[in-house]
């Protein structure tokens, strides 16, 4: 069955966060619900529709931003009370929008992630995850990394508290009152949770995640062990996850899984016979989905999906077709609905547009005024800046809540900014002028118009660090721009991961000196991404690294006073060697930095990079011969003549060429990257071997694993 | 939504910009297309297999209704219609960059072969002016011709630079058509006939052109814009960062009136309203499209839009019926304005909030750092602007100097200037590092060209800890010659070359023209006439006198002599002189066109002489290859193995022959180049009727090789003296 959904959008509230938007429970069967959605104004709205006109229920006064919005209520009864989190605040209102609590919870950072089941109150902020019930403390947890969501299995079901937090560094933590059961290791970093099938599925243990890189997972949380059930690897390369719920969308009588990420992809996935979840219906918005809700919402009878996104719309996906089959008079009608909107809306904009007529003029007139000030409006930027392991590339994704006019890209590190399909806007590159400006990239996107959301592509290169800058303006009076700052680190295409091989000849830099534990831990910061700006609990901490690029690993383990990191990789080594001596100097502390080369490590890292270069060598020399071997089919009529292997070459050349594409510059950046090898083996052994760089070039032109390996040893 | 009626897919690939449709045999349209290996491909749907007995024809061996034409050249450009009105039937017309076929594809003949010595990289067919018979109008290296159906000559005549795009056009309205042609020095031309009627500059390389209707004309630019034309003001345009591959106009929304059709690399294709660019329909395909054409493609009566992709999709779409109300995009109108609307609505909302919180700024203390910090600066900030001439220093060439600053101790973070042909892409940005932040910022400017631009400045204005700035946006203009100093008149270099005429202005008026177009310094005060003022290039040093007596009579001296033409039709249109004949004399100039004549004269002798010894050759190769044959029939191995070797090295004498050919070649074409831009910059010395006379009667000159009346017609206008 297809599955077809048209788009409604019902109205406009501020700027969103994750969560924020809710369905309260339906007063009857089939009727239509209300939907409730709360702001980073503060204001919570609760509305119906009624003919196709939005109907206020209640409104509240503006406040603190609104992180996340609930419900709740007495167990097994209708859940429709309202619990927002706003600052360090909770707060509860009736349906009709009586405020009937008010709970401060003294926490120093502000509310990120709430749960609400009974009497049970789950919150966590950055790093601190707390459990209240009827307000009163009952367990506590320091995590060690940011917690970016928080839920609790069913208590009426497994019959126990079983809180699960999705923290950052790519583990959910399942405790057990104040202390962690255990953990589970995702392939990504987690960014929501939600109960399977709304109830946590046939057991009350299933759990869902969804993370910042797109993936998908199912995970049973028994009481020892997770069960891995599935996972949806994000092979189109779509946006991370924000939101996911359960609904029958389908009809089927088996909840569907929809889920809403950042690139404004909805995505409706049902189950076989085999529970696994298959694709059956997409679409895009053009931002991000900040919540998503399966329901009833628009006309009684017809289900839809209610998302709410970025900029405060509420969108119905409807199963209500766009064109009835009804008579012609309902036609008329349904335009009669829409222009009377229309018309409204017009109404109020006149009346808005004569008032900042006004204020403007005024606004002009204090600019005469000596004493006067001009203030820029705040506006807020959604941005995420993240590495993506397939093509070892940094997405620098800016979203705002009006349309973009401009954006300006500035580093200070040499970069290169990569072509984005989905990025309409039209770049152009300014010389950067030689002067001691710090500048190596000056780039300015000026973007179409109702552009919110542009998404930027860029190549950095390991040991080269410093900052990039975002300048970005919308079309807002009066005209103002914000910057972004994002750091470029040292070792920037490393990412964290659970485990590494422990087997691989490894090379060894300690340090030693009088130096806090912290101090140590800001270094790491400094170095590497994905570590968490506060130094971790304990006296001694080990993580681990991979390379997105090279495959290689890095094994940090540090305490006070010591630092061991490890890799097998020499140039990581060596840039982690420069980098943590410069920054001990310009704080005038005192380091030994003391290393153990092994040699065996080079041909090891030569090997890992053998097959990469050798496909990156073959698809080049593939994709150069498609074109005259098409010639040649044109010319012939048919292929037999050719060898099996030109043949092939044919038959596949779609997928060549849009392989070849995907990876610009791929070959160069693995030139570069033995060329750096090269030259980091023989400086740990005091020589500077730059003169024989071309000579190295030149074997890599003519590339032979041995050649290499044995001008690397006889060098 | 719009839906294609039909979709092909053919195993040919397809070169951009190659595709035309046309009635080879008078009723079915088959659909013709540039492909690889210098080949064409003629696509009939209709009829089932005619067999082809001639050589250059043959069956494609990947479809069956697929023939194919073998060029043996690089194609480079490619049309079909009528040229033959009594034919009946269609011809199809290719252009190589040497050559210039017409093709009969029904009966399989040439109807002519003729050679393009400036190439051909554009081309038309269509009724020209009063030209009765339908001409192929080809546009090669500054020069533009056109055949008839015999092969026939019947218009010829020079532009300013490489032809990139062609188009028939009813530019005046009076009923005939006007010939629109774009070039590489980003110039769109108006020809009536051979006489240039209008001039538009654009910003980049004009690589497609389209008639719309009456005087409407759509273009696209190799940087990714295109956009509609009536006469000589632009409609509208739009920039991407795709670039536009073909350009049509069709009535897709059967309102009577066509949309721009646009075909872009990234595989999309957009119908845009021909008032106001907005998109009223859009498809994708999956590879970069090579051109949209139309046409009754599947004999029903209705013509189809039809456009190709590169990689040989088809697809072709009906225009939608009138009910559709060219409601094509599968979301409705409504829904959009609603959405639009509500938008609005947000953005106005949030403006009033800012004046209200800047309202609560203002009642808080004087501004101090940390209200920087948030973005709060003094409301009576001014940005002041200035463009002066700077001579440059021993690290700095000398360039125009645009300097910007704030009325208080605010700073400017950085600055954005978009302005179109004179950076490297569409914007330039000074973003100071955070030691070097000031209130003043002064940028230099190269501009490459003489063309008045407007900078558009965004300056981001704030203090030192912000992270929020205000942004500045205002426009300046930067004048057309801002590259020329104003210096003291040194006599000993005054360049040799100069033009003279006369103007019926008062002095001031030339002082107010010279106020406009340079950029003078304050403090400048120039007297009644005679004077004169002298400049100096900052590209090159050269140097520029503008002198002017009591009697009207002005004299420019430069040995530039594209500045003096840009000089001359600078004041023609301000002071709105509609003739103007001129005296000039650029002997260096002349000098280096009397070589390059007699160099083309040699390439010429060298060109035949070489084709001599080809034919030459071939007959030796014929001979020998027969008497080798001869040989290994008498079984004497010897002998045979002999004539091999001696063909083996003519071969190679042949191979040598054609690669210096090819250079002799490129030289020449480099050559006529230059002759047709002295033809062109010869006719910019003058405005009106004299510059068209100046071009017939140089073109003239060069016809009959009379290179001393040419001369003189450059000096003083006229062939007679």
């Amino acid at each position: 069955m297809d599955l077809n959904l048209n788009r409604a959008d019902y109205l406009q509230v501020g700027v969103t966060s994750q969560k924020t938007m809710k369905l309260l429970p339906a007063s009857r069967c089939r009727a239509t619900q209300k939907v409730v959605v709360g702001d980073h104004d503060g204001v919570i709205m609760c509305f119906g529709m009624k003919k196709g006109e939005a109907v206020t229920v209640f409104k509240t006064l503006p406040g603190q931003k609104i992180a996340r919005l609930e419900l709740g209520g007495v167990l097994n009864t209708p859940q429709e009370k309202i619990f927002i989190a706003a600052g360090s605040e909770i707060r509860g209102f009736t349906k009709r929008g009586k405020q009937f609590l008010s709970f401060e919870t003294n926490l120093t950072e502000s509310i990120k992630a709430m749960h609400i089941s009974g009497s049970d109150l789950f919150l966590s902020a950055s790093y601190i995850y707390n459990h209240y019930c009827d307000c009163k403390d009952q367990h506590y947890y320091l995590s060690g990394d940011k917690i970016n969501d928080v839920i609790c299995l069913p208590v009426e079901r497994v019959l126990r508290d079983v809180p699960v937090l999705a923290c950052q560094d790519r583990v959910l933590r399942v405790l057990q009152g104040s202390d962690v059961m255990y953990e589970i290791e995702v392939p990504g970093p987690p960014t929501v949770l939600a109960l399977h099938n709304g109830n946590g599925g046939d057991s009350g243990e299933d759990l869902l995640f969804g993370t910042s890189d797109g993936k998908l997972g199912l995970i049973q949380i028994t009481a020892s062990r997770p069960l891995h059930k599935w996972e949806i690897r994000n092979e189109k390369k779509r946006g991370g996850i924000l939101c996911v719920d359960s609904f029958d969308i389908v009809g089927d009588g088996v909840k569907d899984l929809l889920v809403g990420r950042d690139d404004g992809m909805v995505e409706v996935y049902s189950f076989d016979n085999t529970n696994e979840p298959v694709l059956r219906f997409d679409q895009t918005l053009s931002e991000s989905v900040t919540s998503i809700q399966g329901g009833c919402v628009g006309k009684d009878g017809y289900d839809e999906i209610v998302v709410s996104t970025y900029s405060g719309w509420v969108t119905g996906l409807t199963t209500e077709p766009i064109h009835k089959e009804s008579g012609p008079g309902e036609e008329l009608k349904i335009n009669q609905e829409m222009q009377n909107k229309i018309s409204s809306l017009r109404s109020e904009l006149e009346h808005l547009q004569y008032k900042v007529l006004q204020e403007r003029e005024k606004y002009q007139q204090s600019s005469h005024s000596s004493k006067a000030k001009s203030a820029v409006p705040s506006f807020s930027v959604n941005d995420k800046f993240t590495l993506n392991k397939d093509d070892a590339s940094y997405s620098l994704i800016l979203e705002v809540q009006t349309a973009i006019d401009n954006v300006l890209i500035q580093s200070d590190v040499p970069i290169d900014l990569l072509d984005v399909d989905k990025n309409s806007a039209v770049v152009s590159f300014s010389n950067c002028d030689s002067e001691s400006n710090d500048n190596f990239l000056l780039a300015t996107y000026r973007c179409q118009a109702n552009t919110t959301r542009l998404e930027l592509k860029i190549r950095s290169i390991e040991g080269q660090y410093g900052t990039l800058q975002a300048y970005v303006t919308p079309r807002i009076q009066p005209k103002t721009c914000q910057v972004r700052q994002y750091l470029i680190k040292p070792l920037s295409l490393h990412q964290r991961t659970h485990s590494i091989d422990h087997d691989r000849p490894m090379n060894t830099l300690t340090l030693t000196g009088q130096f806090s534990f912290a101090e140590l831990h800001s270094w790491v910061v400094f170095c590497l991404p994905e570590v968490p700006e506060k130094p971790p609990a304990g006296e001694c901490v080990t993580f681990y690294f991979q390379n997105t690029f090279l495959d290689t690993q890095l094994e940090s383990t540090y305490r006070k006073g010591e630092g061991v990191f490890k890799s097998d990789n020499i140039s990581t080594i060596s840039i982690l060697k420069d980098v943590l001596s410069k920054e001990a100097t310009k704080r005038k502390i005192n380091l030994n930095i003391s290393y153990e080369i092994n040699e065996v490590s080079v041909k090891h890292t030569l090997k890992l990079i053998h097959p990469k270069l050798e496909y990156q060598l073959l698809l080049a020399k593939k994709v150069q011969l498609i074109d005259a071997l098409k010639e040649l089919q044109v010319h012939e009529g048919n292929t037999d003549f050719l060898i099996p292997e030109y043949r092939c070459i044919l038959e596949e050349a779609d997928h060549l060429q849009e392989e070849y594409k995907k990876q610009p510059a791929h070959l160069e950046r693995l030139y570069g990257m033995i060329t750096d090898l090269f030259i980091d083996k023989f400086k740990f052994k005091g020589t500077n071997v730059k003169t024989k760089v071309p000579l190295l070039l030149e074997i890599l032109d003519s590339y032979d694993q041995n050649a290499l390996i044995a001008f690397f040893d006889a060098a | 939504m719009l839906l294609p009626v039909f979709t092909l897919k053919l195993r040919h690939k397809i070169s951009p910009r190659m595709v035309a449709v046309g009635r080879y045999d008078g009723t079915h349209p088959c659909l013709a297309a540039a492909t690889q290996a210098g080949k064409v491909f003629i696509h009939n749907p209709h009829t089932r297999s005619q067999h082809f007995g001639a050589s250059r024809v043959f069956q494609s061996p990947l479809e069956s209704d697929v023939s194919l034409l073998n060029i043996n050249q690089a194609v480079s450009c490619l049309t079909a219609g009528v040229l033959n009105p009594e034919l009946g039937y269609d011809a199809l017309l290719v252009g190589t960059q040497t050559n210039l076929l017409a093709y009969d594809v029904y009966n399989n003949s040439d109807l002519f072969y003729r050679e393009a010595t400036d190439g051909a990289n554009a081309i038309v067919l269509g009724t020209l002016g009063d030209i009765s018979s339908p001409l192929a109008i080809i546009g090669g290296n500054c020069a533009l011709q056109g055949f008839d159906h015999e092969g026939n000559d019947l218009f010829w005549t020079v532009t300013g630079d490489n032809v990139h795009s062609l188009a028939l056009c009813d530019f005046d309205g009076d009923g005939k058509k006007e010939l629109l042609v774009g070039s590489e020095d980003f110039d769109i031309r108006v020809f009536k006939e051979d006489e240039i009627v209008a001039e538009m500059t654009e910003t980049e390389i004009i690589t497609s052109l389209c008639p719309m209707y009456g005087s409407r004309f759509g273009y696209a630019l190799s940087n990714g814009t295109v956009g509609v034309y009536d006469k000589t003001a632009r409609y509208w345009r739009i920039k991407s960062k795709n670039h536009a591959m073909s350009i049509h106009a069709f009535d897709l929304n059967s309102d009577g009136v066509c949309e721009l059709i646009t075909g872009w690399s990234n595989g999309k294709v957009d119908a845009r309203s021909d008032r106001t660019g907005e998109v009223i329909f859009k498809d994708n395909f999956s590879s970069a499209i090579a051109g949209v054409v139309e046409g009754d493609y599947r004999m029903d009566g209705h013509v189809q839009l039809i456009c190709c992709s590169v990689d040989g999709e088809i697809r072709g779409y009906l225009p939608g019926t009138a009910e559709m109300r060219g409601n094509f995009m599968d979301t409705s109108v409504e829904q959009d304005l609603v959405r639009e609307l509500s938008q609005k609505k947000q953005n106005l909302l949030l403006e009033l909030r800012n004046y209200e919180e800047n309202a609560k700024a203002e009642l808080s203390s004087p501004v101090n750092e940390v209200d920087g910090h948030r973005g709060i600066i003094p409301a009576n900030t001014k940005l002041h602007t200035a463009l002066s001439v700077n001579l440059g220093s021993e690290v700095q060439a000398a360039h125009a100097e645009l300097d910007i600053s704030t009325s208080n101790d605010t700073i400017i973070r950085a600055v954005l200037i978009f302005a179109e042909g004179i950076f490297l892409g569409e914007s330039h940005v000074v973003h100071p590092s955070i030691h070097n932040l000031s209130s003043s910022i002064r940028i230099p400017i190269t501009p490459p060209k003489d063309v008045p631009v407007d900078l558009h400045l965004k300056t981001f204005v704030g203090y030192r800890s912000s992270t929020q700035f205000h942004v500045f946006e205002l426009t300046r203009q930067l004048p057309r010659f801002s590259m020329y100093a104003l210096t003291n008149p040194d006599p000993a270099r005054e360049p040799l070359s100069y033009v003279n005429f006369i103007i019926a202005e008062r002095a001031q008026r030339v002082v107010i023209w010279l106020n406009q177009n340079f950029l003078l310094p304050e403090d400048t005060n120039i007297q009644n006439a005679p004077f004169q003022v002298c400049f100096t290039s900052l590209r090159n040093g050269g140097q520029l006198y503008i002198k002017i007596k009591l009697s009207g009579e002005i004299t420019v001296n430069t040995d530039d002599i594209d500045l003096a033409g840009d000089i001359i039709q600078s004041m023609a249109a301000f002071f709105a002189i509609e003739d103007l004949q001129v005296e000039a004399d650029f002997p260096v100039y002349f000098e280096e066109l009397r070589k390059v004549l007699v160099k083309v004269d040699e390439y010429h002798s060298v060109h035949q002489k070489l084709s001599a010894d080809m034919a030459d050759n071939s007959n030796v190769i014929r001979s020998l290859l027969v008497r080798a044959e001869d040989a290994r029939l008498m079984r004497d191995m010897k002998t045979m193995k002999n004539r091999y070797m001696e063909l083996y090295d003519l071969n190679k004498d042949l191979l040598n022959g054609y690669k210096i050919r090819c250079n002799n070649h490129t030289e020449l074409l480099g050559s006529l180049k230059a002759v047709n831009q002295a033809i062109q910059r010869a006719g910019r010395l003058r405005v009106g009727k004299p510059k068209n006379q100046v071009i017939t009667a140089c073109r003239d000159a060069i016809r009959s090789n009379n290179i001393n009346t040419l001369f003189r017609i450059m000096r003083v206008g006229t062939a007679s003296s």
